[in-house]
C-alpha cells in the first residue's frame, strides 16, 4: 500500500515503536529495582546481572516479618510499624492540611483581602525555602516542647508542609468555578455558609481529590523532616530505608528492593490515575492547561 | 443581624484565612523569626552555655569561608549541569511524545513515574547501580575496559552519578511542562505552515517555540530552586564524599547545624540561602503572572 | 479544463461521510463559493483541496495534476484561514513574507512584494505590528495579503468574513470580490453566509451532509434553486414551500389543490413533463412573489394575518392558511393589521414546482 500523507498532530505505529523502547528505557531503573525485589540475596548481588532467575517471595515475607535472620543473629525489621506511620503521619496532616488550606483557598479566590498577592507570595515562599533553614529552630522547638519523636509533632509539621501547596492548588480549582453559580445561589436565599459547602465544595470535588492525592505523595516521600524529627516510634519509611543503606556492610539489596516496591506501587498509582492533573500538581496550580 | 453576624460576614475572607495563616506562623514564620534571630548569637544546640549576642559575626564568617564558597560553587555547577541536562531529556522527550500515537498515554506514565518517586528511593535505586562489585553501570563498563569500574570513587564521577540520577528524576518535569506548550499551539498555525512551505527548522522558531518559551522558562526556575535544595539525592548516594567533593551547600548546612553543631552560625548560612530562593521565587512568580497575563 | 478538479471525493469520520462521494469543477478564474449549513462537509472539502485532510476516496486534481498523495505544501495553494492563523510571534511584514521564504527571493524582492501587497491591502500602517494587536479588519487583511502575495495555483478561502462585524464585512466582501477579479485564478471560498455567496462567488455549490444540492450561478441558484432545500436555503425570507396536488393543466396554468384551496397558478410552460394531473407536489412561491389581491378570484390565496413583522421599507406578514404559515412580503404602506383578511396572487415567474422526490420540475 502506497504511504498516506500524515495529518498534523498524528503519529503512528512508528512512533509507538520508538517511544516504547525510549520509554523501557526510561523506566528500566524502576523495573529493574522491582525485579530485584523477588531475587534472592545471592541473585540481586550476581555477576553477571541475572535476567532470568526463580522468583521469590522471601523479601516481600522479611518487610514485614517481625525478625529475620542473619548470621544467626536476629534482625528486627519493623517495616510493617513504619508503613503504618507512613500511611497514618501521611494521611492524618494532609486531611488536616486539606481541611484549613481549603478554607483560606476559598477566600483567597473569592474575598479579594487587602495584600491579597502578598499573602499568596508569603505561602508560596514558605513552601520554596529550603526545608533545612526551617528545620534548625524546627528542631530546637520540638526539643524544648518535647514534641520530637511524637505523632503529633510531625503531623502538624507536615500539615503546615502541605499547607502552601494546598492553598494555591485548591485556590486554582475555586477561580476556575464562575462566581455567578455562587451568586445565583446567593440570589435564592443560601447563606454563605450554604454556599460553600453546598454549591463550591461539590464542584470542586475532583480538585481536593488532586490535592490530596499530590498532598500524599508530598508526605509519603518526605525524608529530611522524618529524619530529624521522628523517634523509633514514628519513624517513616523514606527514614527507615536511608537506614538500612546507611548500615554500610551487608546491605539486604533484595530486601531493601522490596520495601522500594511496596513504597512506590501506590505513587505509580496514582501517577496513572492523575495524569491529566500531573501538570496542574507539579506547577502548585499556577499552570492549568 | 446580631452583631456577631455582621462581624462574620463582614470579615469571612479573613476569618477563612485565619487558621491557615497560624498553622503556617507557628510553623514556618515563627521559626524562621527565632532562626534570624539565632544568626545574630553564638550558639550551639549540643552545648548548656548560654547564647551570646555577637551582631553579624555569623554572616562575616559565614561570607568569609572559604569552604561555603567553595559549597556554593559546587552547588552552581551541579545544578546548572543539572538544570541543562533536564533540560535537554525533558524537551527531547516532549519532542517524542508531541504527536498522538497508539500506545501514548501508557508511555508517558512510565516516563512520568520517576518524578513521583521519593528522592530516598531514587538514591537508593542509584546507590545499588553505581554499587563498586555487583552494581548493574559497574558491571556494564567492566564488560567493555575490561577494568573495575567505581563511578563514586572520584569527584567527577560521583558528581555525573549525582547529576545522571537527578536528571533522570526530573527531566519528566521539564518534559511535561514544554509538552503544555507544545500542546497549546493551535493546529490551525501548523496547517498555516504546511501550506506556507515552511521548513522544519523555521517552523520550529516562529511557531512552536514562543509557545513554549514562558513554561520553559518557568521550567528552568522551578528546578533550579529545587536544585539548590539539592540534599537527599546527595546525601543518599554520596553523603558529600569523596572528601567535600559533592557536598551542596544544602548538605553544608546539614552537616553544619547537626554534625558539627554549630547552630547559629547554620542560621545565618540558611538565610543567605533563604535570600537567594527568594530572589528565585519572586522570578517564578513574575513568570507566571506575565503568562497568565499573555493568555 | 478545469484547474480544480474533484472526482468521486469522499471522507469519512468514524462512519460518518463528511463528504459524500463529490464532483466538482472550478475553472481557471473562477471563484466558487462552497455554501451549505454547518456540519454539510464545506470546510472538509477545502481542507481536503488543500491537503489538510487525508481524502477516504476520490480524486483531487490541481492544474490537471493528481494531488491525492501531495502534502499541502507541495500543492502550490495560498489558504486564508477561518481563525487567520496569523503567527502571533512575527510582525505584519514578516507573516506577510512568510510564504516567500520558501522561494528562495531575494531580500530586495521579498521586501517590494510586501510593500506592494501592504499598499493594495492598505496595511502599510501596521507593517511593523505583531497580530495582536491588530484590529479584527486588519487582521483579516494580513490573513488575505499572505495568501496573495505568492503566486499558487489556486486560492483557498474558510469563512473569510465570519470574524468580522456587519458593516466590516460589507465593505471586505467588495474588496475581495475585486481582489480576486484582478488574480484571476481558481478560488474556492467556504462560506454559511448566502450573501457572501451570491455576491462574491462566480458560481455556487449548495451542499448539505457531505452532498452537493446544486452548482450554480449565483443568479440560477436563486432563480431556479434544483430542490427544494437549496429553495428553502437560498434567499430571506425564506421561500414558501407548500405541498399541493394538481388538477388539470394547461398551457400556461396549473390548477392546483393548495392547502385545501383551489388555486390556478401561472407557470411558464415550455411543454417539458408537468406533474400529472393528482400528482403531489411542493409549490415554492418567495415572500415576494405575490401581489395583494384586491377581489376573489381563481388565481388567489385567502388567509388570516396572524403576525406583521416591520422589515423598513418591507413588510413581511404571516398569513394563516388552514395550518400553514405563508410568509409575504409588502411595501410598508400595504401592510394589513393583524386578523384581518386577506388575498394574495402569485405572480408569474414567480412559483417554483417541484415534484413529490423534492426535484424540480421546470413546466
Amino acid at each position: 500500500m502506497a504511504r498516506r500523507r500524515r495529518e498534523i498532530g498524528k503519529a503512528g505505529w512508528g512512533r509507538t515503536a520508538m517511544s516504547a523502547v525510549i520509554s523501557f528505557i526510561y523506566f528500566f531503573p524502576v523495573l529493574w529495582i522491582i525485579l530485584t525485589a523477588f531475587k534472592t540475596h545471592t541473585d540481586a548481588l550476581a555477576i553477571p546481572p541475572k535476567f532470568l532467575f526463580t522468583p521469590t517471595l522471601e523479601n516481600f515475607a522479611n518487610v514485614f516479618s517481625r525478625a529475620y535472620q542473619r548470621g544467626g543473629e536476629e534482625i528486627d525489621t519493623h517495616f510493617d510499624l513504619f508503613f503504618f506511620n507512613s500511611i497514618f503521619i501521611a494521611g492524618t496532616s494532609v486531611l488536616l492540611a486539606l481541611a484549613v488550606g481549603t478554607l483560606a483557598a476559598y477566600a483567597f479566590s473569592r474575598f479579594p483581602l487587602r495584600g491579597n498577592d502578598t499573602y499568596m507570595f508569603i505561602v508560596l515562599t514558605t513552601r520554596m525555602l529550603p526545608p533545612i533553614i526551617v528545620i534548625i529552630p524546627i528542631f530546637l522547638m520540638f526539643r524544648v516542647t518535647g514534641m520530637s519523636g511524637t505523632y503529633a509533632g510531625i503531623i502538624l509539621l507536615y500539615a503546615a508542609f502541605n499547607l502552601p501547596f494546598t492553598i494555591w492548588m485548591m485556590k486554582s480549582f475555586f477561580d476556575e468555578i464562575p462566581p455567578e453559580v455562587e451568586d445565583a445561589a446567593r440570589m435564592d436565599g443560601s447563606s454563605e455558609f450554604k454556599v460553600f459547602f453546598k454549591i463550591c465544595l461539590p464542584l470542586v470535588k475532583a480538585g481536593l481529590a488532586a490535592t490530596a492525592v499530590f498532598g500524599l505523595i508530598l508526605t509519603w516521600n518526605e525524608f529530611l523532616f522524618a529524619l530529624l524529627l521522628t523517634g523509633m516510634q514514628t519513624r517513616t519509611v523514606p527514614v527507615a530505608m536511608a537506614q538500612t543503606i546507611g548500615g554500610d556492610i551487608g546491605v539486604r539489596w533484595g530486601l531493601l528492593a522490596a520495601i522500594e516496591t511496596l513504597f512506590l506501587i501506590p505513587v505509580v498509582l496514582v501517577t496513572f490515575l492523575l495524569q491529566n492533573q500531573l501538570l496542574r500538581g507539579v506547577t502548585f496550580g499556577t499552570i492549568r492547561r | 443581624m446580631t452583631a456577631w453576624g455582621r462581624f462574620i460576614s463582614e470579615n469571612r475572607g479573613p476569618l477563612l484565612v485565619t487558621p491557615a495563616l497560624a498553622v503556617l506562623v507557628l510553623m514556618n514564620i515563627f521559626p524562621l523569626l527565632w532562626s534570624f534571630g539565632l544568626s545574630f548569637f553564638k550558639y550551639r544546640a549540643n552545648r548548656l552555655q548560654e547564647p551570646e549576642f555577637i551582631w553579624f559575626k555569623n554572616y562575616f564568617k559565614v561570607l568569609t569561608d572559604d569552604r561555603v564558597w567553595n559549597r556554593f560553587q559546587t552547588t552552581a555547577m551541579v545544578v546548572s549541569i543539572d538544570v541543562l541536562l533536564q533540560l535537554i531529556v525533558g524537551f527531547l522527550l516532549a519532542l517524542m511524545f508531541e504527536k498522538q500515537f497508539p500506545g501514548r498515554r501508557v508511555l508517558l506514565m512510565l516516563v512520568l513515574t520517576p518524578m513521583m518517586l521519593s528522592f530516598v528511593a531514587v538514591g537508593a535505586f542509584f546507590r545499588y547501580y553505581y554499587e563498586p562489585t555487583f552494581g548493574l553501570l559497574s558491571q556494564a563498563i567492566k564488560s567493555i575496559t575490561g577494568e573495575p569500574f567505581i563511578l563514586l570513587a572520584s569527584p567527577a564521577g560521583a558528581i555525573a552519578g549525582i547529576i545522571f540520577a537527578d536528571v533522570w528524576m526530573w527531566s519528566p518535569f521539564v518534559m511535561l511542562l514544554v509538552l503544555a506548550g507544545l500542546v497549546s499551539v493551535p493546529k490551525h498555525l501548523y496547517e498555516a505552515a504546511e501550506i506556507d512551505r515552511t521548513s522544519w527548522w523555521r517552523r520550529f522558531w516562529t511557531i512552536t517555540f514562543p509557545y513554549i518559551r514562558g513554561l520553559l522558562l518557568l521550567a528552568i526556575l522551578f528546578r533550579t530552586i529545587e536544585a539548590f535544595k539539592l540534599f537527599d539525592i546527595v546525601f543518599l548516594i554520596t553523603e558529600g564524599g569523596p572528601g567535600t567533593s559533592t557536598e551542596t551547600i544544602a548538605v553544608y548546612v546539614y552537616r553544619v547545624a547537626f554534625q558539627y553543631f554549630k547552630t547559629s552560625q547554620s542560621a545565618a548560612l540558611g538565610y543567605i540561602l533563604l535570600f537567594v530562593v527568594i530572589v528565585l521565587t519572586n522570578l517564578y512568580l513574575y513568570f507566571v503572572r506575565r503568562r497568565a497575563e499573555e493568555n | 479544463m478545469a484547474d480544480i478538479e474533484l472526482r468521486n471525493l469522499t471522507k469519512l469520520f468514524g462512519k460518518l461521510a463528511a463528504v459524500d462521494d463529490i464532483d466538482l469543477d472550478v475553472e481557471a478564474g473562477e471563484v466558487m463559493c462552497l455554501l451549505g449549513p454547518s456540519g454539510c462537509g464545506k470546510t472538509t472539502t477545502l481542507r481536503l483541496i488543500g491537503g489538510l485532510e487525508q481524502e477516504t476516496a476520490g480524486d483531487i486534481f490541481i492544474a490537471g495534476k493528481r494531488v491525492n498523495k501531495l502534502r499541502a505544501s507541495q500543492r502550490d495553494i495560498a489558504m486564508v484561514f477561518q481563525f487567520y492563523a496569523l503567527y502571533p510571534s512575527l510582525t505584519v511584514a514578516e507573516n506577510l513574507a512568510f510564504p516567500l521564504h520558501a522561494e528562495k527571493l531575494s531580500k530586495a524582492e521579498i521586501a517590494q512584494r510586501v510593500a506592494h501587497i501592504a499598499d493594495v491591502l492598505e496595511l502599510s500602517h501596521a507593517l511593523n505590528r505583531v497580530p495582536g494587536r491588530l484590529a479584527e479588519g486588519e487582521k483579516q487583511r494580513v490573513a488575505v495579503g499572505r495568501a496573495i502575495i505568492r503566486d499558487p495555483q489556486c486560492f483557498l478561502f474558510d469563512e473569510p468574513l465570519s470574524r468580522l462585524d456587519v458593516a466590516l464585512r460589507q465593505e471586505m466582501r467588495g474588496q475581495i470580490k475585486q481582489l480576486l477579479g484582478d488574480l484571476h485564478k481558481a478560488t474556492v471560498i467556504v462560506t454559511h453566509d448566502q450573501i457572501e455567496a451570491l455576491t462574491i462567488g462566480d458560481r455556487i455549490a449548495v451542499m448539505r451532509d457531505g452532498v452537493i444540492e446544486q452548482v450554480a450561478s449565483p443568479h440560477n441558484i436563486f432563480a431556479q434553486p434544483a430542490n427544494v432545500f437549496v429553495a428553502g436555503f437560498i434567499g430571506t425570507p425564506q421561500m414558501n414551500l407548500l405541498p399541493a396536488r394538481g388538477i388539470a393543466a394547461d398551457g400556461a396554468r396549473l390548477r392546483t389543490r393548495l392547502l385545501d384551496q383551489e388555486v390556478t397558478l401561472p407557470i411558464e410552460h415550455r411543454g417539458a413533463d408537468l406533474p400529472r394531473a393528482d400528482a403531489t407536489m411542493t409549490v415554492g412561491i418567495r415572500p415576494r412573489g405575490f401581489n395583494l389581491a384586491t377581489e376573489a378570484g381563481p388565481d388567489t390565496l385567502a388567509g388570516t394575518v396572524d403576525l406583521v413583522e416591520p422589515m423598513g421599507a418591507e413588510t413581511l406578514m404571516h398569513l394563516r392558511v388552514g395550518e400553514a404559515d405563508v410568509r409575504v412580503v409588502t411595501g410598508y404602506r400595504k401592510a394589513i393589521a393583524v386578523g384581518r383578511h386577506l388575498r394574495v396572487r402569485p405572480r408569474a415567474g414567480q412559483v417554483h414546482i417541484f415534484d413529490d422526490t423534492g426535484q424540480r420540475v421546470e413546466p
